[in-house]
């Protein structure tokens, strides 16, 4: 079977259902598995890119796309070897502590998810030692946190400051975002990277990563 | 002028009710989560459904109406004067400007600084010049402040710039607290302030359907020492509540209604306003959009939900997401503040002084907006039809091809059928030249040098004042 046509176009639609069956359908007609990948899934995506950036689709459609493709990912993967499929990276995520704004936060999550990263949401109000045992516990290559409250912000630099003191600053890219935090408070405060939205925190974590 | 019956609504008698229905529907079944056990014990105690394992509190419909039937239809926001409280429930529409932001657009530098407790200082001062703002909402961040005395100090220097009833959010108990010994301080006595609040609070849900802790603490504070409150919920149709403008309206709607049933448990017949702050998400590139023009439709339709339980509401209107005072801000604070005065709102907060989404204010667009309610009241008067407004003695006196202008019926009648602005510039083309080409906004600026150059510094009386700073040491100077 060389046609993905019907797993492209339920990719696409961000039909699940469809989408994992006709991964299945392939995989039980033996089809091969970097096909099904680059002809199935990642065109798929392409495509979806494609769209969203002319304007013929919209983000909730994008990450309903990007859900559908991990969807079935989850039958591919166990077939791949363990180095041959990497994740981009591991993020932990959060909005910093005394801070309960999380649509932002949510947003970056599931763009980062859909675009390859492991995600691990420890959601609102967490504080610098939180932020710290995870991103040990999962070995994270990010830790992102999102402030939307002017007063929360330095609690993004006692969180750096409490990575630092855990001895894995150097081990993690600092990622920072929310509507008063600048480019400039980042640097102040050496984080690694700001983005303004979730599109370019993809594009700034790949960067941090160096990956494309 | 007194306001004419509302000519839009944007929901149907039967609209409205099956969203009720639809928002009881979900207090009933859904629930409201509340991330607090002591909280739960009490709305147990007084008869909610509680689901211990997921921290939901259940509304029954006998129960939720028993509960809000002890909610106040009128109360009274005070001012410290008398000159300018505010009568909810009345069918009186009054506007208030926003709160909170952390960004100025400073027109002396041209550019955005962080707000600081002297912007609190002034945006009081401005809203007590400007007549057609009737109460100042603390209006951003005071950068310059520490958080221990935090709200004793923004809510004394608005006190001290502004005699008209002050609201404003507190981050938590223990800022309530100093935010009410305050205001019993000026107030002379407990009782005074019990009587006469001039003080009121403003907390929020979290869309969908959740209550914090910190948030109940403040309300069951404020409820006790019968400091007016409203919960009012912030849904985001797309993001945090249904893409559908119904179902964002019945989502708000039944924590809209949770919020004053829970105020009604914590002291029955507390002075609460039913909240509605619905706006939207442009789903394209999940762009935060304020002041879409399905905001204003809903923040309309919410008044016609909070009337089905006459209920005063805290609705809003008047944002914008441009950057600067503009025509996109011009036109965006227009339709959402007419669209929600329209429909009889009783008190639209954010009406004035906001831009960029709610993160930011400017001076100018304080006095921009104060002009653009003006001709918003203008148009809820609408056109007095009597005998003499009819005119027909005039017009068979002047007759056919004379002029009005010098008439006993003009000059009797011109000053209160019109609405005479001050910034629109109407001069014409030669003298606006000669005046250097003023533009709306050049003499907004204008306008607000001359208020702030004034010197109105400190309205209370000066004894007074010495004494509070004696009583409160954590007070800092402008
Ligand atoms: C919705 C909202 C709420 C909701 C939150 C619901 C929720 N589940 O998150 C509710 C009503 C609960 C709320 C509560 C409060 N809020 Co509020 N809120 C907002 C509002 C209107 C929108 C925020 C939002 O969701 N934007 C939409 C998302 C998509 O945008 P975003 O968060 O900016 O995220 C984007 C980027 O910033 C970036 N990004 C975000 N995070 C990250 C992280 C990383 C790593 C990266 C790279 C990028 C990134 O990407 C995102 C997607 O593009 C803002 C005003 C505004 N326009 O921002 C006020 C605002 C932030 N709130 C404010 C305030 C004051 C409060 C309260 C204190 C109000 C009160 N009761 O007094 C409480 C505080 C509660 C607390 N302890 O946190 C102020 C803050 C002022 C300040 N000092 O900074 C604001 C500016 C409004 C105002 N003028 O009052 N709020």
């Amino acid at each position: 079977m060389s046609d993905f046509k019907g797993l492209t176009e339920a990719v696409i639609k961000g039909d699940i259902q469809t989408a994992v069956a006709e991964t299945q359908t392939a995989l039980d007609a033996g089809a091969n598995l970097q096909d099904i990948l680059d002809k199935g899934l990642i065109a798929a995506m392409d495509q979806v890119g494609e769209k969203f950036s002319t304007g013929q689709m919209f983000v909730p459609q994008m990450l309903r796309s990007a859900k559908t493709m991990q969807e079935c990912m989850k039958l591919i993967k166990p077939l791949f070897q363990e180095d041959e499929l990497a994740t981009k990276g591991k993020v932990v995520i959060g909005t910093v502590r005394q801070d309960l704004h999380d649509i932002g936060k949510n947003l970056v999550a599931m763009m980062m998810e859909g675009a390859g990263f492991a995600i691990t949401d420890l959601g609102v109000d967490v504080s610098p030692k939180d932020f710290t045992q995870k991103a040990q516990e999962v070995g994270a290559d990010i830790v992102a946190m999102s402030a939307l409250l002017s007063t929360t912000m330095p609690a993004m630099r006692e969180t750096i400051e409490a990575l630092q003191e855990a001895g894995i600053r150097d081990k993690v890219k600092v990622m920072i975002g929310g509507a008063p935090v600048t480019e400039n408070f980042a640097s102040e405060i050496k984080a690694d990277s700001y983005a303004p939205d979730a599109g370019s925190a993809v594009i700034a974590a790949k960067k941090l990563l160096s990956i494309s | 002028m007194p306001m004419r019956l509302p000519p839009y609504r944007p929901l149907s008698p039967e609209d409205v009710r099956k969203i009720d229905q639809t928002s009881r529907r979900i207090l009933e079944r859904v629930g409201i989560r509340i991330l607090e056990q002591s909280h739960l014990n009490i709305l147990k105690a007084a008869g909610a459904i509680i689901d211990q394992s997921d921290q939901k509190v259940r509304f029954e419909a006998a129960w939720l109406d028993e509960i809000l039937a002890r909610a106040p239809s009128q109360f009274i926001l005070y001012s410290r004067d008398g000159k300018n409280d505010v009568h909810l429930g009345k069918g009186k529409v009054y506007f208030a400007n926003g709160g909170r932001v952390f960004r100025i657009l400073d027109m002396g530098t041209g550019g955005y600084r962080l707000t600081m407790l002297r912007d609190v200082a002034h945006t009081a001062t401005l809203v007590h010049c400007l007549d057609n703002i009737s109460l100042y909402i603390i209006a951003c961040q005071a950068h310059d402040l520490q958080p221990q005395h935090y709200h004793l100090n923004d809510f004394y220097h608005a006190l001290n710039h502004t005699t008209k009833h002050v609201m404003g959010g507190c981050d938590s108990r223990e800022g309530a607290e100093q935010m009410w010994e305050l205001s019993v301080f000026i107030a002379g006595e407990e009782e005074e302030l019990r009587e006469k609040p001039f003080v009121s609070v403003i907390t929020n849900p979290i869309s969908p359907l959740t209550i914090d802790g910190n948030t109940l603490d403040i309300l069951s504070f404020c409820c006790s020492k019968s400091i007016p409150v409203t919960c009012a919920p912030a849904p985001i149709s797309g993001a945090t509540a249904p893409a559908t403008l119904a179902g964002t309206l019945c989502q708000m709607h039944a924590e809209a209604l949770a919020g004053v049933a829970i105020c009604q448990v914590f002291s029955p017949g507390a002075k609460v306003l039913y909240g509605a702050v619905p706006t939207t998400m442009d789903l394209r590139h999940m762009e935060y959009t304020m002041s879409s023009v399905e905001m204003a439709i809903m923040n309309g339709a919410a008044v016609q939900l909070a009337m089905i339980y006459d209920f005063p509401i805290y609705a809003s209107g008047g944002v914008t997401e441009a950057k600067r005072p503009d025509i996109q801000s011009g036109c965006e604070k227009t339709f959402s503040n007419l669209m929600v005065a329209m429909n009889g709102a009783d008190l639209i907060h954010l009406a004035a002084g906001m831009l960029d989404s709610g993160n930011s204010i400017s001076y100018e667009q304080y006095v921009i907006d104060n002009e653009i309610i003006g001709m918003i009241n203008r148009i809820l008067s609408g056109i007095s039809v009597n005998e003499g407004t009819l005119g027909f003695g005039v017009i068979e006196k002047v007759g056919p091809g004379g002029n009005y202008v010098m008439e006993d019926h003009t000059i009797e009648y011109m000053k209160e059928e019109f609405f005479y602005p001050d910034l629109s510039v109407r001069c014409n083309f030669d003298i606006w030249e000669e005046r250097g080409r003023p533009s709306m906004l050049s003499r907004a600026n204008d306008l607000v040098d001359e208020i702030l150059d004034d010197g109105r510094e400190g309205l209370l009386d000066t004894d007074l004042i010495l004494e509070i700073k004696k009583k409160f040491p954590g007070i800092q100077n402008l």
